[in-house]
């Protein structure tokens, strides 16, 4: 079919450039407009009508609203799926493809719906259809989910468009452009700076206000509490703050709800306004216009003057017709239907009127209104600090007449976007959906692209209709942010993901360490694949592994030991200077909370380590209980301050002694096991913990954060060899030293784990406390055991532990140890399960593994080698 | 030796230490990012207000009882604030710093009010003290371990912005 060029002969007023041609591609056709044109306004220059297929129904859909607001123009441009290609500008070598269609725009095969499956797709049929037999589910799925939705990510694509977000702030920000908007801005720039105007369309665009930035076309999306204000300004988030928010959004034109209401050449008055005078486009060859007010009636004069014939000026003031019918071929208007005079016609420009577009303030809290007079819903008691002026507050409105009572034959669709016709709204409150809200989420009307712009004041007009009530009793639907759907893209704007890292993070790199994540931080698993060879190069040599992770504190003052007394449950106040003791925080529920050392490093002044994720945990806690109790304690976070290095083997101390003014300052006897002591180490002040995670004779060195680099190097070339977690893991399981968090959960206490050592009940008092007495009192549940497996088979962190038949216990960790030559590992049992000896099997793989219960350390279980 | 010497990375050779950003800033021109991390930076509790702030020392109020002191001599610092009666803790290592310039950088990384700095909030999500010098130069103090990330999201901010410097 040869198609007619609609673009009309050089008009005054016209946006677009005639002197500058594009070309895009739109639906594999290639397409010329100018510059200034949309998308849209081009392929209708061309004489193209279908732009798009329904929802539901796959009927041919095309320009209706030119705003922006409506679903008939969302195409896939530049593999950008529901780009509104109305308002989407013309760029050279664009390509817009259509979405939601099989085969193609114009031969969907999917239209077969609304030939033949209208009675197999009422109202909520989802609900209902496709049910049984229950074992097909996963085949009608697959279908549903290729049926529904509109334009397709696609994912090998990957993020085709850079987004950003930049926080703004204003004095005054004007929300739309309009004369009320404009007028508002100005005279808030007589107040003073920082007044912003932005508005959604094109129309504004070069235009220059005094005292005011004007933003366009820019979207505000929401108005949030503190007013805030997302706006879309191209790819480009701005999320600004206002003391001041004006609300300038004008009013929606609302559409003629009548059989045939979305074929192809019905459109809203302001559409084919926006085609003739900014784009110089002709809707049609003749046209009938339906309006009940002077706004919509106007665009009379703007298609004379584009050379449309106008058949027939339908005012509704005047009164409405009974019958009100858009009959068509192949989805385009050919004749209107009117109380049963036929009028053949190219385009209907019809509108019932307009409503404030209110949605925005509805957000920022305003009610919202029925106003019996406009027969539309207005805001009212508006929030403060946000204002509302021109069109949106009601004022310059005329009565809208919007109920759909229209007889005739065909389809009537209350809501275009999601293909809702007045029938399925009928049928919904038959079935007892009778509350607005209700009917919103059984039918979809108002949740489709245009978010109610245009479907819900008709909807509620026929919800009030059917169920004899007034619309101010209905109310409206919860107008939800955004105001306009919004590229996912821009929500999440740019990706910095943030890594803790150690000083020393890029020497394990360079060291060939594979790193992972342990919580926030990145750590080394191991350097290369043996893990057993650095385990077995601190059981022989001397091995070094990066510790800075651990959470460390000071706390200082003179109540410093009073206040860890009482946090605690084991005691620290009668501790020497210079001494460590190890430390298990428990809630106020007597469950373990959090471990680590405690080193008194004089009598007011103590050094608190923690678990690596538990360093901001810990401080909060310790903040807490200090606000709680006022003890003159201040506790500091020097996490990142310090890196750590625990050195470990039992050529830990030669090694050491070489980096040190003095040998004898680490020997045996003047560094005894459990001390602490400052020691300057290659040339960096350092607090040396003698300490020992990992079964050997070790020393933690805690020293500044930036000679993290230079400590290493030195200690690396003194013959240490680095190892990486799982090495450690190994290690530790080797003593039986329980990972808080891994080993133990929320439930874990101190005597369950094994730990009925450590709390000092004869404390007058310490955090769970009573609870801990508790636990001694009652019956244990479970208890946590080592074990060593009866087979070279490793189980999964949380298999099950079985019993005759029953799952009664899980495993917390298990490795392979060289050293003991088996696999090791710890686990939660029930009591009369937890004997030395005592035999139950472990799930692995699907069969069942026998292993037994061990106490104590598998690995020098005096510590000789720790205390060496 | 005070009891906390080992905080202070002033009781080491400058040449032993190194900054938490050298790698994020391998080939990144020093008037785009200036590495401010092995500045002195002491923290203080107590009544801040009551501190005298030195020559060249520059005191951020936190809160009531908390500040941090920026300053060429953390050591003396510390020892003067512990002689007032509050304490102090060397933060040189704690916190990674660096300057950048433009607002328009700053309003893409942090919410804050550039009109009303110094204070503490978010920049590219993370924890941050950020203070403003004459015209459009800004610096900003974040946890050293995170200062890595938090660059590369400042370089990556900058080469989304209209005007690329």
């Amino acid at each position: 079919m040869k198609r007619k060029e609609m673009r009309l002969a050089p008009r005054e007023g016209e946006r677009i450039d005639r002197s500058r041609e594009v070309s895009f591609f739109f639906d594999g056709w290639r397409v010329t407009g100018f510059e200034g044109d949309t998308l849209g306004s081009a392929v209708a220059a061309s004489g193209r009508q279908v732009f798009s297929r329904s929802f539901k129904y796959h009927r041919p859909r095309g320009l209706y609203c030119c705003s922006g607001h409506c679903p008939n123009c969302l195409m896939t441009v530049d593999g950008v799926p529901n780009v509104r290609v109305c308002v989407e500008p013309i760029r050279e070598g664009a390509v817009a493809a259509a979405q939601n269609v099989v085969g193609g725009l114009n031969t969907d095969l999917m239209s077969a719906v609304d030939k033949f499956g209208g009675p197999f797709t009422p109202v909520g049929f989802y609900y209902r259809t496709m049910i049984r037999p229950r074992r097909m589910w996963p085949l009608y799925e697959k279908f549903l989910r290729n049926a529904a939705g509109l334009g397709r990510v696609d994912e090998r694509r990957g993020s085709s468009r850079r987004y950003d977000t930049e926080h703004r702030r204003a004095r005054v920000l004007v929300v739309g452009g309009g004369p009320a908007g404009r007028e508002a801005a100005l005279a808030a720039a007589t107040e003073g700076p920082d007044v912003v105007l932005v508005d959604e369309s094109l129309a504004l665009a070069g235009t220059q206000l005094d005292g005011v930035e004007v933003l366009t076309p820019a979207r505000a999306l929401g108005i949030w509490e503190g007013n805030l204000v997302p706006v879309e300004f191209g790819t480009t988030m701005l999320r600004f703050r206002a003391e001041r928010i004006v609300v300038a959004t004008g009013a929606l034109e609302q559409p003629l709800v009548h059989p045939g209401n979305d074929l192809l050449g019905v459109m809203l008055p302001g559409a084919a306004r926006k085609l003739v005078r900014d784009y110089s486009v002709k809707p049609g060859e003749t046209a009938i216009v339906i309006g009940s007010d002077a706004e919509a009636l106007s665009v009379v004069g703007d298609l004379e003057e584009a050379g449309v014939e106008i058949v027939r000026v339908l005012d509704l003031r005047d009164g409405r017709p009974r019958d009100l019918e858009a009959q068509g071929w192949k989805g385009r208007l050919r004749r209107v239907l009117i109380d049963g005079h036929r009028i053949d016609c190219a385009v209907l420009v019809a509108s019932s009127g307009r409503q404030p577009a209110y949605s925005l303030l509805a957000q920022a809290g305003a009610r919202i209104e029925y106003d019996g007079a406009l027969g539309a819903f207005v805001p009212t008691e508006l929030p403060a600090g946000v204002e509302a002026v021109g069109a949106v507050t009601g004022r310059g409105l005329e009565r809208t007449d919007s109920t759909p009572a229209y007889g005739g034959h065909g389809k009537c669709f209350v809501c275009i976007c999601e293909d809702v016709t007045t029938k399925d709204v009928k049928r919904a409150i038959a079935e007892g959906f009778d509350s607005i809200e209700l009917a919103k989420r059984y039918t979809t009307v108002t949740m489709g692209p245009c978010q109610g712009k245009l479907c819900q004041l008709p909807s509620i007009k026929l919800y009030a209709q059917q169920v004899n009530a007034y619309e101010a009793e209905l109310g409206t639907t919860t107008a939800r942010p955004p105001w306009a759907p919004v590229e996912m893209g821009l929500l999440a704007g740019r990706n910095h993901e943030m890594a803790r890292r150690t000083s020393l993070h890029f020497r394990h790199e360079e060291a060939g360490a594979r790193m992972m994540w342990a919580g926030p931080w990145k750590r080394p698993y191991a350097y290369g694949d043996h893990p057993e060879r650095e385990v077995q190069a601190v059981h022989e040599s001397l091995g070094v592994i990066d510790v800075s992770t651990l959470g460390k504190l000071l706390v200082e003052g003179p109540d410093a030991a009073g206040f860890l007394e009482r946090l605690y449950p084991n005691r620290f106040a009668d501790m020497a200077p210079g001494r460590i003791r190890y430390g298990v925080l428990t809630s106020d529920g007597g469950r373990i909370m959090d471990d680590g050392t405690v080193a008194r490093l004089a009598d007011d002044l103590y050094y608190v380590t923690t678990t690596s994720t538990g360093a901001d945990a810990v401080t909060a806690w310790f903040e807490w209980w200090n606000a709680v109790w006022g003890y003159d304690v201040d506790i500091v976070n020097v996490t990142g301050a310090l890196a750590a290095l625990n050195l470990a083997g039992p050529l830990a101390r030669e090694a050491l002694a070489r980096l040190v003014e003095d040998p004898d300052d680490v020997s045996a006897e003047e560094f005894r096991y459990l001390d602490a002591r400052q020691i300057d180490v290659a040339g960096v002040p350092c607090l040396a913990l003698r300490i020992g995670f990992v079964g050997e004779l070790g020393y933690e060195l805690h020293f500044p954060s930036p000679a993290g680099e230079h400590i290493w190097d030195a200690l690396v070339a003194g013959g240490a060899r680095p190892f990486g977690l799982e090495p450690q893991r190994i290690l530790r399981l080797e003593k039986g030293h329980i990972i808080v968090g891994q080993d133990t959960d929320s439930e874990s206490n101190l005597l369950s784990s094994g730990m009925s050592w450590l709390p000092k009940l004869d404390k007058d008092d310490f955090v769970g406390k009573w609870a801990v007495e508790h636990f001694g009192e009652r019956e244990e549940r479970e208890k946590l055991v080592g074990f060593r497996m009866e087979e070279n088979v490793v189980p999964a962190e949380g298999a099950q532990i079985v019993i005759e038949g029953y799952p009664v216990g899980r495993i917390t960790s298990a490795r392979r140890s060289e050293l003991v030559g088996e696999v090791i590992g710890l686990a939660w049992v029930p009591p009369e399960r937890a004997d030395p000896g005592t035999r139950f099997e472990v799930r692995v793989e699907r069969r069942m593994v026998g292993a037994r219960v061990m106490h104590g350390a598998f690995f020098d279980p005096a510590g000789e080698r720790m205390r060496a | 030796m005070s009891a906390l010497a080992f905080l202070s990375p002033s009781g080491c050779e400058p040449e032993l230490l190194a900054s938490p950003l050298v790698r994020a800033l391998e080939g990144v021109d020093p008037a785009l990012v200036t590495d401010l991390s092995l500045d002195g930076k002491v923290e203080l509790r107590g009544d801040v207000d009551s501190i005298a702030v030195g020559e060249g020392e520059e005191l951020v109020r936190l809160s009531a009882g908390r500040g941090l002191l920026l300053t060429d001599d953390p050591a003396g610092a510390i020892d003067r604030v512990r002689a007032g009666g509050l304490r102090g803790y060397d933060a040189t290592g704690l916190l990674a710093g660096f300057a950048v310039h433009g607002e328009q950088l700053m309003r893409r990384l942090t919410d804050l009010d550039l009109d009303a700095l110094p204070a503490a909030g978010p920049f590219a999500h993370v924890a941050a003290i950020v203070l403003r010098d004459d015209g459009d130069r800004f610096r900003v103090y974040v946890p050293q371990e995170l200062g890595h990330d938090v660059v590369h999201a400042v370089l990556d901010t900058y080469a989304g912005l209209p005007a690329w410097p």
